[in-house]
């Protein structure tokens, strides 16, 4: 029973010295909103990203909306209509397959007006660059709040660039963080077992002595 | 080598819930008090087995070690190896609970398998010999499982011959290390514990 321990013992401590508590092959995918499209990352907690897969859109009763396929470095944008819970399907084959879902308050906001409102915007901003070729020595003033709109608008776009890629790195090592699996998931794990087959034991043994 | 949730239709996943529970039934019966302690050290070797990767190229692959517990289990291997399935479920997220009967019968049926195989070889006189048979028992178990898990993907709906290969492929160094390994655990256990590969139902008299 000692050398059953010791070989035992052995050879866990030889697994969980040799195992670095890092990652295995599960399938991690995140969705956020980026400006009026849903931006999503999918990949392997390994850190392999799924590149070229096709990611299938539904709303919560399995209705299909969409699909998209991600790029190079798995990452993938789709441009949402309506204002209800969005589910990522992707399938990356053997058996991985992953399902994401954004709620609503975490939806970009895509109000119909607003979509509108900026189109007819820029279209105005555009008629306004051509007024301005034509008549240069009248927009003098009223050229101001717009160029001043125009800027602020280019700024935002710019500033939500910065943002997103200030954030991107963060929102990968969450992902990591969520994945790690430290040493006390591990010992508690082991504690578990060596618990539940202590009951084992402790049931055998009473059955056992009920017998003898 | 874990199936997640939701990668298998709802036939398939009841199908591997009813087999494995037999299994598992069937595993406690034949689990004498004297192995009940071998199950838990098994159990919680698988457990954190899966932790261990084996870097291949950009991917990686862990251990299994499903034949070392097929070896010295027999079909106790089954209880045991859902232990660890279900911890790692809860743990680490590996599979997923409503597919905890399909990873279970995937891993502990070619375990069961193994032992029938190779448990002659390993009780073989000379130590070298059961090291050699431990060691086709531990690549073994890999390839049934790998081929298992190709087979309830295929069930799924899944082309049978892509996904096969593509887990088969992958798993060929875990099946070289896990063989080395096995080969060597059962020298190991054959120079310290000769009498942890005799035979389940004997009365292992003495084990103490």
């Amino acid at each position: 029973m000692k050398r059953a321990g010791i070989f035992g013992a052995t050879l866990l401590f030889l697994a969980a010295a040799a195992g670095q508590p890092a990652f295995a092959h599960k399938v991690i995918a995140s969705v956020f909103a980026s400006g009026d499209t849903i931006e999503g990352e999918i990949g392997f907690s390994n850190g392999d990203m799924a590149t070229d897969t096709l990611v299938e859109v539904f709303d919560e009763d399995g209705n299909k909306l969409g699909e998209t396929t991600t790029d190079g470095d798995g990452f993938f944008t789709f441009k949402p209509t309506h204002r209800i819970v969005h589910v990522f399907k992707a399938n990356l084959g053997a058996g991985h397959v992953t399902e994401v879902r954004m709620e609503l308050e975490e939806l970009p906001e895509i109000d119909a007006a607003s979509v509108a409102g900026g189109k007819t915007q820029s279209a105005r901003l555009a008629e306004d660059s051509a007024a301005t070729g034509t008549a240069p020595e009248e927009t003098g003033a009223a050229q101001t709040p717009q160029m001043s709109e125009a800027v602020l608008e280019e700024n935002r776009e710019l500033i939500r660039e910065m943002i997103h890629r200030e954030v991107t790195p963060l929102r990968r090592e969450i992902a990591a963080y969520k994945e790690k699996n430290d040493l006390q998931s591990i010992l508690g794990g082991i504690g578990y077992i060596v618990g539940l087959f202590g009951l084992f034991f402790y049931l055998a043994a009473r059955r056992k002595l009920a017998r003898d | 080598m874990h199936i997640v949730d939701g990668a298998l239709s709802n036939e398939v996943v009841i199908a591997g819930t009813v087999l494995a529970v037999g299994g598992v039934a069937l595993g406690l019966r034949k689990l004498p008090m004297e192995k009940i302690p071998a199950a838990g050290v098994l159990s919680a070797t698988f457990f954190v087995a899966s932790l261990i990767h084996v870097p291949i190229g950009p991917s990686s692959v862990h251990l299994i070690l499903n034949g070392l517990a097929g070896l010295v289990l027999g079909w106790a291997a089954f209880p045991a190896l859902l232990v660890g399935l279900l911890l790692q479920a809860v743990f680490f997220g590996f599979g997923g609970v409503t597919v905890l009967g399909v990873n279970t019968l995937n891993i502990a049926l070619p375990a069961v398998a193994v032992y029938y195989i190779c448990r002659q070889g390993v009780a073989s006189g000379s130590a070298v010999v059961a090291a050699i048979w431990g060691g086709i028992g531990g690549a073994l178990s890999i390839v049934l499982t790998t081929a298992m898990v190709g087979i309830s993907l295929a069930l799924s709906g899944e082309e049978f011959v892509p996904a096969a290969k593509l887990v088969l492929v992958t798993h060929i160094p875990v099946m070289a290390i896990e063989g080395l390994l096995t080969g060597f655990a059962v020298y190991l256990a054959r120079m310290v514990k000769p009498d942890l590969f005799a035979g389940l139902e004997a009365p292992a008299g003495g084990y103490r």
